[in-house]
């Protein structure tokens, strides 16, 4: 008995020694089905070409990751690699819950050498304090996608003559719309609720508005540019000219399907890619094309919708060594930036894909690009999604629930600040 | 003949019939229009789910989106899987429920001990927090336990439910004492007592128990979200959202996916409504 | 002094209910008094410094906050609007499905068919069907003789609250009429018939018979359905996120939802819980005080 007893120990104990020679890593990422391909394939080369290694890959639910991750973290139990959207991944960096990147485990002689490879500022949003934390999956800004069929069918002319301005959009958004009494049936364009962050924040700034002040301690600065940004909020929704609403079903989701209930939206160059395999008949005619953000006639700032983006990030209590393999293993993956593209429609700002034949061919990419060199990123503070949330409700209440622009501005103002206060 | 047998009687009480029935089938009506829609929906392409004004019948069958929901956006087939672990949760779940708290149920109703009121009521507190705060102390117990990933994380946590066990106190509240004094004559100790002359005649009660706690397991969603990782172990619900992701909706897909998920609870109801719908009580052995 | 029986009782009791009892304390109190012990610290969840403890500072907070208040209102109007509505209905719609003598397993399976469907497709299905141009306003406006009118489904802060009580009545009130219906089955039989035999009609059956053989049942439906509207979440959760203004339907668990997940602060969150835990301790030991004579038997 004794003898089986520790022949059956010797055998865990060596079986324990290989386990513990092989390195785990856990990759946690958003689900995308044609990204998941692409990923487990690369993960599969990778463990071949280093079978030390063992890797898992775990997806959740874009809207949910942010809770798994958050949770799994508050319990130490984070993975060793993950993306999120920046804005969530921020608080990540400020806690020094990330780990900052290892340049020659990624294959570069420095960090320099990594800011070089990247769009210039692309990097600025995981930059903190001197470190750089993630490195880029994908970074995605807006522009409008028009379907010609109902723009040409009234006559208009959008190649040779498109709204460049939001009063141009509005006017012909406008004579495009359909209704039935109150309920609009097509809208000529509508807004990208609820991401007040991304698509709100630009407009006021381009009167010269801005939402927090230097150094952070104050917020809603400059309040005619937020007044005048949110009358024409105003304007566009139900007790306006009735152009549309957050209570639509989003804009984005209903354009691929030209049902004739949406002309025009704000999306980002992935949905280019949709397009082609939900609509190919749209895709391949020529009825349809993307022109720039629009800017107020009377703008001081002509910026345009900020961009946002998802960075792969490695946990920052995963041992020294897991770190290393982890940012190996990011660097393998997104060495391939043209098939990123290609196959899954995400940019990665790298100048490689930029200068690529691929990305050169590509439909409308210069629209996008364009327009990104004149965006900002998204707001990364770790007060964002409260700001945002009050945002929404100035603008909800202008729109929906007859507050004056003064008063939801005012309200904004002071409830804005005392969420700072928390910080 | 008693007075209630007049003509003018029984028609006003067949009138009354009518009218109730009328009343009961208006409100079905609209009850049953989110099934209705769900079930044409599953036969149409995502482009006609979302015109509107809705047409009820689907301009042709697309039986494709039922394969596509089996493939999954993936194809890998994984929900077939996902459907096995939902079942083996839930119906373990569920036996194991009807069985604590109709044992812990009949405690608290008919003996009189030293703290029954303390235990009643802290039974009943754990009803009332919010699984949204324990959910974290909660994550880490489990994950101590080495149970992430697993099919006991998914089933531990759940095993006992307050909500089974304050109802089955309830229903055994007015459980005839003269069946189990009969029983205590006749020498059977109370374990005895409890599996066979409290168990069968309580199948009413545990059988709605056990309908509800099934029906809430196959709907669990945040907890399997987050003790879940592979695709492997993850249960219908998340499987169903991973159908509703930003860039690839296919609503038709989704809703052939929900009618595939709402099948078994169907055939659970259904086989299991005849136990509680009895119009002859089982009491009615204790007469005479 | 306790009979021998009577210990001998006792102790079986207390055989029962020990493992409940023992599986609770791992899986429930640990937790539960986790939370409390965290809603005494100002702890941000991502945080690698230890939390700072601060006594009844986070309650203090709460009490002061315009949104908590707001919380306390949201949720106060769809626990009322929700709890009277499900009461009254499951009791009445038990009665008359319980009297049917044909269709009876047709029409409960219909009225539980609501929740056949997953509460994700619930929702999908719902927003279609309050999307201003879905069935929602088609209907309405036919109903009302209007025409071409929004009714706001989500936008306007009274609609959005009856569409968040409408939407949860669907979906619970097969669930508790099941919990009458079975109740009303294990009233026997005999008693009734022997009432009708003795002369009663119909109303007097059910006054005096009925009603109190299920009282029992009464207050099993009174407090789950309180419990459950008042920790619902789901149904809010996904009406904001599809567009809906949140403070209109801000209940408390959204809220506690909101700062732990959104905000990270868990300490505040817990807070937050534990006075909706107490609320409904409260609530919850007051019904069954109302509810009493439990003794209510078959003799």
């Amino acid at each position: 008995m004794k003898l089986k007893g520790l022949f059956f120990v010797g055998i865990l104990l060596i079986c324990s020694i290989f386990a513990a020679s092989t390195i785990e890593l856990t990759v946690w990422t958003h689900e995308d089905p044609n990204r998941t391909l692409l990923e487990d394939r690369y993960i599969e080369e990778f463990q071949k070409l280093h079978p030390e290694v063992s890797i898992k890959r775990v997806t959740y639910p874009s809207a949910k990751i942010r809770e798994t991750v958050l949770t799994a973290f508050s319990a130490g139990k984070g993975p060793d690699i993950f993306n999120m959207e920046v804005q969530d991944e921020y608080p990540y960096i400020v806690n020094q819950r990330v780990a900052p990147v290892n340049p020659i485990a990624m294959g570069y002689k420095n960090v320099e050498e990594i800011y070089d490879a990247y769009l210039e500022g692309t990097l600025n949003p995981v930059s903190y304090q001197g470190k750089l934390y993630g490195v880029p999956l994908e970074i995605t800004n807006w522009c409008i996608f028009v379907n010609k069929r109902y723009t040409n069918a009234l006559g208009m002319d959008f190649d040779n003559n498109y709204p460049k301005t939001w009063e141009a959009l509005m006017e012909i958004a406008d004579q495009l719309t359909v209704r039935n009494g109150e309920i609009i049936t097509r809208r000529g364009f509508d807004f990208r609720y609820p991401y007040y962050l991304t698509f709100f924040i630009p407009m006021v700034e381009q009167l010269g508005g801005y939402l927090l002040n230097e150094d952070g301690t104050e917020a809603i600065i400059n309040e005619k540019a937020w007044i005048d940004v949110l009358t024409f909020m105003k304007e566009w929704g139900p007790s306006g000219r009735n152009l549309g609403s957050p209570t639509y079903t989003a804009a984005r989701k209903n354009w691929n399907k030209d049902d004739g209930s949406i002309v025009m939206c704000e999306s980002g160059l992935y949905q280019i890619l949709r397009l082609k395999s939900e609509n190919p008949d749209l895709f391949h005619s020529d009825d349809w094309m993307i022109i720039p953000w629009p800017t107020f006639e009377n703008a001081v700032n002509p910026v345009k919708g900020n961009y946002y983006g998802h960075y792969y990030m490695v946990n920052a209590q995963s041992s020294s060594e897991k770190q290393e393999w982890a940012w190996k293993l990011i660097a393998y993956m997104l060495q391939h930036t043209n098939e990123y593209f290609e196959q899954v429609g995400l940019i990665q700002p790298t100048y490689e894909l930029m200068d690529s034949a691929v990305f050169k061919e590509f439909p409308f990419a210069n629209v996008f690009m364009n327009d990104m060199s004149q965006a900002g990123c998204v707001l990364l503070h770790q007060a964002g999604p409260r700001l945002e949330e009050l945002i929404r409700e100035a603008v909800e209440s202008v729109m929906l629930s007859g507050v004056s622009p003064e008063n939801a501005v005012k309200t904004l103002k002071s409830k804005a600040t005392e969420v700072l206060e928390d910080y | 003949m008693s007075r209630t047998d007049y003509p003018w009687k029984r028609t006003a009480r067949s009138l009354r019939g009518i009218i109730f029935d009328v009343i009961l089938l208006m409100i079905l009506i609209v009850v049953l229009v989110p099934l209705v829609f769900m079930i044409s929906a599953s036969f149409m392409e995502s482009k006609e789910v979302l015109t509107m004004p809705y047409r009820w019948i689907p301009s042709a069958f697309h039986w494709e989106n039922y394969a596509q929901a089996i493939q999954g956006n993936d194809q890998k087939y994984y929900y077939a899987r996902n459907i096995f672990n939902s079942l083996l949760v839930a119906i373990t779940v569920t036996l194991s429920n009807c069985l604590f708290a109709a044992m812990t149920g009949f405690g608290l109703a008919k003996y009189r001990f030293f703290g029954r009121k303390i235990v009643l009521l802290l039974v009943m507190a754990t009803m009332m927090i919010p699984f949204e705060t324990i959910m974290i102390p909660l994550y880490m117990l489990v994950n101590n336990f080495g149970w992430q990933d697993s099919y006991m994380g998914l089933i531990m946590p759940f095993l006992v439910n307050a909500f089974g066990i304050f109802m089955m106190r309830q229903y055994l509240l007015t459980f005839p004492e003269d069946l189990l004094d009969a029983a205590r004559i006749d020498g059977l100790n109370e374990l005895a007592i409890f599996i066979r002359v409290v168990i069968p005649n309580s199948i009413p009660a545990m059988t709605a128990l056990g309908i509800l706690t099934f029906r809430s397991q196959w709907d669990s969603m945040l907890w399997p979200l987050l003790i879940t990782q592979s695709e492997e172990m993850k249960t219908i619900p998340l499987y169903i959202v991973k159908f509703t992701t930003e860039k690839y909706t296919n609503e038709g897909a989704l809703m052939a996916a929900a009618v595939i998920a709402s099948i078994p609870l169907f055939i659970v109801f259904f086989s299991l409504a005849k136990y509680f719908i009895q119009s002859s009580s089982v009491f009615s052995g204790s007469k005479g | 002094m306790r009979s021998g029986i009577e210990k001998k009782k006792a102790r079986w009791g207390w055989f029962f209910v020990l493992p409940a009892i023992a599986y609770f304390s791992i899986f429930s109190f640990y937790p539960i008094a986790n939370a409390f012990h965290t809603s005494l610290y100002r702890w941000n969840l991502l945080s690698l410094n230890p939390p700072r403890f601060v006594w009844f500072e986070n309650y203090l907070r709460l009490f002061q906050s315009e949104v908590f208040w707001n919380s306390v209102k949201a949720t106060a109007i769809f626990t009322v609007g929700t709890f009277v509505s499900l009461l009254i209905g499951s009791l009445a719609l038990s009665i008359l499905i319980f009297s049917r003598k044909r269709f009876r397993s047709f029409f409960q399976m219909a009225l539980y068919s609501p929740a056949v469907l997953s509460t994700v497709v619930a929702a999908t299905i719902w927003l279609l069907i309050l999307d201003p141009r879905g069935l929602g306003n088609t209907w309405m406006n036919a109903l009302m003789g209007t025409s071409g009118k929004d009714y706001q489904w989500f936008a306007n802060p009274d609609m959005s609250r009856i569409s968040t009580i409408l939407i949860y009545f669907w979906k619970y009130i097969g669930h508790f009429t099941i919990l009458f219906i079975a109740g009303l089955s294990s009233i026997p039989n005999t008693i009734l018939e022997a009432a009708t035999i003795d002369g009663a009609g119909s109303w007097k059956k059910y006054w005096r018979i009925t009603f109190p053989l299920l009282k029992p049942t009464v207050v099993l439906v009174c407090v789950l359905s309180l419990i459950q509207c008042m920790k619902s979440f789901s149904t809010q959760y996904l009406f904001v996120q599809s567009g809906a203004p949140k403070a209109p339907i801000d209940v408390l668990t959204l809220n506690i939802y909101n700062t732990a997940i959104r905000d990270h602060q868990i300490g505040r969150a817990s807070a937050i819980s534990v006075i909706l835990f107490l609320t409904l301790i409260l609530f919850s030991w007051a019904q069954l005080k109302l509810g009493r004579s439990e003794e209510v038997s078959f003799q």
